[in-house]
C-alpha cells in the first residue's frame, strides 16, 4: 500500500502542495485527479524522490520508501522522454539495469514487452523513427520492464488513439490484478470513471476527495432522476419541490434531486399527469462529484495553488 | 555498491551509444588521415630523393659498393661521395650536405662509426650497418656489430623538437577538452530537453548521472587521443622524420595523465553549466565563462609560457587549475618545472575537481528538472530538488 501523509512543498512563494496525504492500495486502479497545479506532479515526484518534500512523508508497505525501494517502482512522467536516437530494445535494457535487473534479464523482459506492444520487429529501430503511438508504447513498456510493485503513472492516457487506450487499460488492469499498485493521474473523467475502482482528487496541494467511486456516489447528497410523462410537456412538476430541473425536452425532464426527496412523491405526482414512460434515478457521474470537491469552498489560504 | 552500478551503466551507455556513432568514427578516421597526411605522405615524396652518404678514406676496399648494393636491396637511393679525412665530413654533416658520414677501418678491425647531425635516420642506418657487416662477413671477422652512431648535435630537451611536440600537446588537450567538453555539455542538454532525465532521476542519484557521463564520454576521449598519440609516435618511428627527445615517454604519460584531469575539470563544470539550458540553443551561452577561460589559458599556453617556462606566469598558472593541465605538460615537455611544482599541482587540480563536483552535482540537481528560461546558477543552487 502507497500512503503518502501530510506531504507539503513550496517553490518561493508557490505551495504545491499543501498537506497532502492519502492512500491507495495494492491491487486497485487509483485515479489522480485534480485541476492544472493541484499538485498532482508535485506528488509523484515526492514519491520518486525527484522533490523533496518539506515535511511529510510516503511509505510503501507500511515502511519509508529509500533510494532502493523505489527501483521497485515504475514511473511515466507527463512529458514524455526517452533517447531520441537510441534504439528500442537498447533504451528497454538501458532502464531495466537501472531498476537492478541483469543486462541479459532486462534485454528478455524488454523483448516480452516489445512482443507484447506488437514493436518486437522495431527493436532495433531509434525511438526517433517511430510513430507517436509507438513512442508511447515504448515509454509504457520502460516503465513496466522491471516489474514494478507500484506503477504511477502521470498522464497515461493522453494522446492516445481508442486502440492506445484499450492497449493501457489491459494493462493496468491486469498489473492491478497482479497485486501491483497502479496511480495515474489524468483529466479524463469519464475514463477514470470507467477504469479505476479508487479515486483520489486533489486541488490546490490538499486532497478534497478518496476513496471508492461508488461510496463516494453514494456518498454524495445529489442523484439523478430523469422522467418521460406522455403528453404531459413536463407541467406535473409544478407544486414539487426539493429539486432543481436540469434539462426539459419535451415530455422529458431531467433533475437533480436531494438526498431529502420522497421519490413516492415525485412519481405520484407523474403518475397523476399520465402514462410514465421512463423514471430512472441515477447516482452522480464522477466528474460532478470532481467539480463539487474542487469548488467547495476551502479554509482561506491566499498564497495556495500555482 | 549503487553509486558505482549507476555511474557504470550511465558511462557504458554514453561509450555504447557514442562510441559507434558516425562522429566518433568519423573524427577517429579524420585524426589517422591527417596523420596520414602530415608524416606519412611527406616522408614516402621525400624517399624519393637521394640519401647523401659520405665514406671518410682510408676506406676498405669494396665499402662503396657495398653501401650501394645494400641500399639497392633496401629499395632506397643513394648518392655515395669520398672526403678525406673526419674533420672534413663532421663538417659536411654539420653542414647537412650529407645525411651521414661512415668511417670505418681499412683493415675492417671494428665496425666504425656513423657521424650524423643530430640523430640518424633509420633508413640511412640500416643501410651503414647492412654494409659494414656484409663487408666483415665477407672477410675474416665475424663480428656483426653495427657502426656506432655519433650526433654532432644530439637532440636536448630544450630543442625546437620538444618545443613542436609541447606545442602539439597543449592543442591536442585543448581540442580534446573542448570537442568532447562540448559533448558533455549538450548531452546535459539534449536528456533535459527530451525530457528522458526525469525517467533517468527516478533511479539515478544527480550527481550519479552526471559522473557517469563525464566519465563516459572522457574515456572515449582518451582513446581518442591515445590512438592519435600512438599512431603519430609510431609514424614518427617509421619515417624517422623527426627525432624524439629523450622526454618523450615522460611527456606522453603526462599529457594523457593532464588530459584527464583538464577533462574532468571543464566537462564538470560544462555539464552543470549545460544543465542551466533548456534547449540545446541556449547551451553554448551558457558554458561561455568556461570557453573564455579555457582560451585564455591555452592562449596564454602557447604564446607566454613557451617563451619563458620558467617565469613568474609559468609558475602562477602552474597552480591555478585551469590552466595548470596545459602549462604543466608543456614545462614537462621544455623539462624547465620542478617535481615538487607537478605534485602540488597535481593535488590543488584533484581539489578544485572535487569542489566543482560537489558544487556542480547540487546545481545540476536543483537545474536539470526545471524548465523553461535558462536558470541562474543561484537559483539551482537553492532549487535542489
Amino acid at each position: 500500500m502507497l500512503e503518502i501523509r501530510g506531504l507539503t512543498k513550496r517553490y518561493g512563494a508557490v505551495t504545491a502542495l499543501d498537506g497532502a496525504s492519502f492512500t491507495a492500495r495494492r491491487g486497485r486502479l487509483v485515479g489522480f485527479l485534480g485541476p492544472n497545479g493541484a499538485g498532482k506532479t508535485t506528488t509523484m515526484r515526492c514519491i520518486f524522490g525527484l522533490a523533496t518534500p518539506d515535511s511529510g512523508e510516503v511509505r510503501w508497505d507500511d515502511a519509508p520508501i529509500d533510494a532502493a525501494t523505489r527501483l521497485r517502482f515504475g514511473y511515466m512522467p507527463e512529458q514524455r522522454g526517452l533517447y531520441p536516437r537510441m534504439r528500442v530494445a537498447d533504451q528497454l535494457a538501458y532502464f531495466g539495469q537501472h531498476h537492478g535487473l541483469s543486462a541479459r534479464d532486462a534485454r528478455a523482459r524488454g523483448m516480452a514487452w516489445l512482443e507484447r506492444f506488437g514493436l518486437a520487429d522495431r527493436a532495433k529501430s531509434k525511438l526517433e523513427d517511430l510513430s507517436h503511438g509507438n513512442q508511447q508504447r515504448v515509454q509504457l513498456a520502460t516503465a513496466l520492464v522491471h516489474d514494478p510493485e507500484l506503477l504511477v503513472l502521470d498522464e497515461p492516457f493522453s494522446g492516445l488513439d481508442p486502440i492506445g487506450i484499450q492497449t493501457m487499460t489491459d494493462v493496468l488492469r491486469e498489473r492491478a490484478e497482479q497485486g501491483v499498485g497502479v496511480v495515474f493521474s489524468s483529466h479524463q473523467l469519464d475514463l477514470v470513471e470507467d477504469v479505476c475502482e479508487d479515486v483520489v482528487i486533489i486541488s490546490r496541494g490538499r486532497v478534497v476527495a478518496a476513496g471508492g467511486i461508488d461510496e463516494l456516489k453514494a456518498a454524495s447528497g445529489r442523484r439523478h432522476l430523469e422522467v418521460e410523462v406522455a403528453g404531459s410537456g413536463g407541467r406535473w412538476l409544478d407544486g414539487t419541490n426539493h429539486h432543481t430541473v436540469v434539462d426539459r425536452d419535451g415530455d422529458r425532464v431531467k433533475l437533480l434531486v436531494d438526498e431529502s426527496a420522497d421519490l413516492d412523491t415525485l412519481l405520484a405526482a407523474a403518475e397523476a399527469a399520465g402514462e410514465v414512460r421512463r423514471f430512472s434515478y441515477e447516482p452522480p457521474r464522477l466528474s460532478e462529484l470532481f467539480m463539487e470537491a474542487v469548488q467547495a469552498p476551502q479554509p482561506a489560504k491566499p498564497e495556495a495553488g500555482q | 555498491m549503487r553509486a558505482a552500478r549507476s555511474i557504470r551503466l550511465v558511462a557504458l551507455r554514453e561509450i555504447m551509444e557514442r562510441g559507434r556513432s558516425r562522429g566518433y568514427l568519423l573524427s577517429l578516421l579524420f585524426t589517422l588521415l591527417l596523420l596520414g597526411a602530415g608524416f606519412v605522405l611527406p616522408s614516402l615524396l621525400l624517399n624519393d630523393q637521394a640519401r647523401k652518404i659520405a665514406l671518410v678514406e682510408p676506406t676498405p676496399a669494396g665499402l662503396q659498393q657495398a653501401v650501394e648494393q645494400t641500399a639497392d636491396a633496401y629499395g632506397v637511393d643513394v648518392v655515395v661521395s669520398t672526403l678525406p679525412d673526419q674533420a672534413a665530413a663532421e663538417t659536411a654533416v654539420r653542414d647537412d650536405q650529407v645525411a651521414a658520414a661512415l668511417v670505418v677501418p681499412a683493415d675492417l678491425s671494428g665496425p666504425g662509426v656513423l657521424i650524423v647531425h643530430q640523430s640518424a635516420r633509420s633508413d640511412v642506418q640500416a643501410i651503414a650497418t647492412g654494409a659494414v657487416q656484409a663487408l666483415r662477413a665477407a672477410g675474416v671477422q665475424q663480428l656483426l656489430t653495427p657502426p656506432q652512431v655519433t650526433a654532432l648535435e644530439p637532440p636536448s630537451a630544450s630543442d625546437t623538437t620538444a618545443l613542436i611536440f609541447a606545442n602539439a600537446g597543449i592543442i591536442l588537450m585543448f581540442i580534446g577538452i573542448f570537442s568532447y567538453g562540448t559533448w558533455v555539455l549538450t548531452g546535459v542538454v539534449e536528456e533535459k530537453q527530451s525530457r528522458v532525465v526525469e525517467v533517468v532521476l527516478s533511479t539515478v542519484r544527480p550527481r550519479d548521472l552526471l559522473m557517469g557521463k563525464v566519465l563516459g564520454i572522457g574515456l572515449l576521449a582518451l582513446f581518442q587521443l591515445a590512438v592519435l598519440v600512438g599512431a603519430g609516435l609510431i609514424a614518427v618511428q617509421i619515417t624517422g622524420r623527426l627525432a624524439l627527445p629523450p622526454t618523450t615517454v615522460g611527456a606522453v604519460v603526462q599529457l594523457l595523465a593532464w588530459f584527464i584531469l583538464g577533462f574532468a575539470l571543464y566537462s564538470t563544470t560544462m555539464g552543470f553549466l549545460g544543465s542551466l539550458a533548456s534547449r540545446v540553443e541556449d547551451a553554448s551561452n551558457a558554458s561561455m565563462p568556461v570557453t573564455m577561460t579555457a582560451t585564455a589559458c591555452y592562449l596564454a599556453s602557447i604564446l607566454l609560457v613557451t617563451q619563458d617556462p620558467d617565469g613568474l606566469l609559468a609558475r602562477v598558472m602552474t597552480f591555478f587549475p585551469p590552466s595548470a593541465p596545459m602549462v604543466v605538460p608543456l614545462r614537462t615537455a621544455l623539462g624547465a618545472i620542478e617535481p615538487w611544482e607537478v605534485v602540488l599541482s597535481i593535488a590543488l587540480m584533484l581539489v578544485a575537481i572535487w569542489a566543482l563536483f560537489v558544487v556542480g552535482a547540487r546545481v545540476y540537481a536543483g537545474a536539470v528538472l526545471q524548465v523553461g528560461s535558462r536558470m541562474r546558477i543561484r537559483d539551482a543552487w537553492r532549487a535542489r530538488s
